[in-house]
């Protein structure tokens, strides 16, 4: 099996499969919330958007977007390379916010309190074998 | 469960959603389309929490206003707030979440096109946890926020925030009663020589310890919480700020008790003195004055007096007994709840951001009836410091431990 192109529409197809195969709702907390992820400066100068929808700790969607993007609980924003660093583990979510180098809105206490589950999405994404 | 008391048959209860529409209702008069809070005592006035961090209220002309904290502080603030989850927010040192970022996102919802008046706090004061807009904020606000424009709007809490409350005088009448258990734990700790050995510092704590087991949150004042003061340093030159000190107590000195005890933002502040025997004939002849001069302004306080009346007549009796040198020419401050300390009523006098000499005292407004007694060349003074409710007729004290200059 090759690997998936980063934000394509295969690579969200695995992403979903990936993560409602590997995260029960017991590890997700029964969480119910929304979060987008918005890559600004990407490879072909375009800004894109994932957007993730959990609802009672299953993850339910996993969609990209360009312009249309769903309103989310959470919004993190940052460059594409970045993101790309966090998915090659070169670089750490909390390291990126804190440096500035992501951008989040939402609720910075409820932030903090899933950040362990998020942290647990981000590590299944990170076993797709991805071309970035 | 929630700290915060929302049942309007609590004798606590105060209609912080009312204090939001009536906010609104001012800034609609005066053409403020979103207020920016900073001053601590404005975040009491409208959270119901206290706020120890750097913190922001926005206010919208419509709808429930959102507080931004330190994150380690949000969940309490929501916790003692009568707000919900989503509108105490923590801000960090994380992208997008610092306090610009997000004062920003509250803010330009409300400014259609990013146009128009944020109703901001600035202004200086005496006291130092004010919390007025630093420079650096208002610089940070003015360039994010390009096209609106700044304006000072805090006289709308202070007008709107003058005139108290039944919930809030019954906060303040529970933090005096607290402070009088605090008072007669020192009364007690000290009689009959067991001031001997005690350092200014136990008294504080003593005190302290008996408050807080009456229910009092912290002892708030920021002069240093409980203010105690012996010998020499009851008598320093106009000092009515003492801080507790590692000094022994010594038979033959004189006692200040300044205790402060917090309910639900409410505040006590009481000062009583003493003698720690034998006491001179000459002590006593400076006790009595200031008990005398104390009794005189507790029944001299009533609605339509200003500030320089009372001072007039006060000072006009210190005169005729003798002891005017030894007056601090003062006899108030103003309080609200926790953050509102110092100024009394609007700023309106010929000294921007002090009382107005010329201030008429309402029914329904509150003080801190203060006055402080020094003879720094003999080593001795006195403190007296109440909360006091002003009425057509008089005024009520709200402290009930008695008057009075006893020896130990």
């Amino acid at each position: 099996m090759g690997n998936f192109k980063y934000l394509s529409p295969e690579w969200a197809a695995e992403a979903t499969r990936r993560l409602q195969e590997d995260l029960t709702p017991e590890k997700m907390k029964h969480l119910t919330s929304s979060m987008t992820t918005v890559y600004t400066n990407c490879p072909d100068g375009q800004e894109r958007t994932v957007y993730y929808r959990l609802e009672d700790g299953v993850v339910q969607e996993v969609s990209l977007h360009q312009e249309d993007a769903p309103q989310a609980e959470f919004t993190i924003k940052g460059d594409y390379e970045t993101f790309a660093q966090i998915s090659r583990a070169e670089l750490k979510a909390r390291a990126a916010l804190m440096s500035g180098k992501l951008t989040l809105k939402g609720n910075l206490v409820k932030a903090l309190r899933l950040a362990p589950v998020v942290d647990r999405l981000n590590e299944v994404l990170a076993t797709i074998p991805t071309d970035f | 469960m929630p700290q915060a008391t929302t049942m309007q048959d609590d004798p606590y209860f105060i209609d912080f959603p009312q204090r939001i529409r009536d906010i609104q209702a001012a800034m609609a008069q005066q053409g403020v389309d979103v207020y920016l809070g900073s001053r601590l005592r404005t975040l009491s006035w409208t959270l119901d929490a206290f706020c120890p961090w750097r913190s922001h209220v926005v206010i919208p002309t419509q709808g429930l206003p959102t507080v931004i904290t330190f994150v380690i502080d949000a969940a309490r603030v929501e916790d003692d707030s009568w707000l919900d989850e989503d509108h105490v927010w923590g801000y960090g040192p994380m992208g997008g979440q610092d306090q610009i970022s997000l004062l920003c996102d509250l803010i330009l919802p409300h400014l259609p096109g990013g146009k128009g008046t944020v109703g901001i706090e600035s202004g200086m004061a005496t006291y130092l946890p004010e919390g007025n807009l630093t420079q650096y904020e208002y610089e940070r606000l003015s360039a994010a926020l390009p096209e609106a424009s700044l304006a000072n709007a805090h006289n709308i809490v202070d007008r709107l925030s003058l005139i108290k409350d039944e919930g809030t005088i019954n906060r303040f009448r529970e933090a005096s009663r607290i402070v009088d258990v605090g008072h007669q734990a020192v009364r007690e700790a000290i009689q009959d020589g067991g001031y001997q050995g005690m350092t200014e510092t136990e008294i504080a704590g003593l005190a302290a310890y008996a408050m807080r087991k009456a229910g009092s949150e912290w002892e708030w004042s920021f002069t240093g919480g409980n203010e105690i003061a012996s010998g020499y340093r009851t008598g320093l030159a106009a000092g009515a700020c003492t801080p507790a000190s590692r000094r022994e107590l010594r038979s033959g000195e004189p006692l200040m008790v300044d205790l402060h005890a917090m309910f639900k933002l409410g505040l006590g502040d009481h000062a009583h003195n003493y003698l720690l025997g034998p006491a001179s004939e000459r002590q006593h002849w400076h006790a009595q004055n200031f008990v005398d001069l104390v009794d005189l302004c507790l029944k001299t306080y009533r609605a339509g007096i200003s500030p320089t009346s009372l001072a007039d007549e006060l000072l006009d009796f210190c005169e005729e007994r003798g002891f005017a040198e030894y007056m601090v020419p003062g006899f108030e401050h103003g309080i609200g709840m926790m953050g509102d300390e110092w100024r009394i009523g609007l700023n309106e006098g010929p000294f921007p951001y002090w009382t107005d000499p010329e201030h008429l005292y309402q029914a329904g407004e509150m003080v801190i009836c203060a006055m402080q007694y020094a003879c720094p060349e003999e080593g001795i003074g006195f403190r007296y410091e109440n909360p006091i409710l002003v009425a057509e007729d008089g005024c009520e004290a709200m402290s009930k431990f008695p008057l009075g200059i006893e020896e130990i």
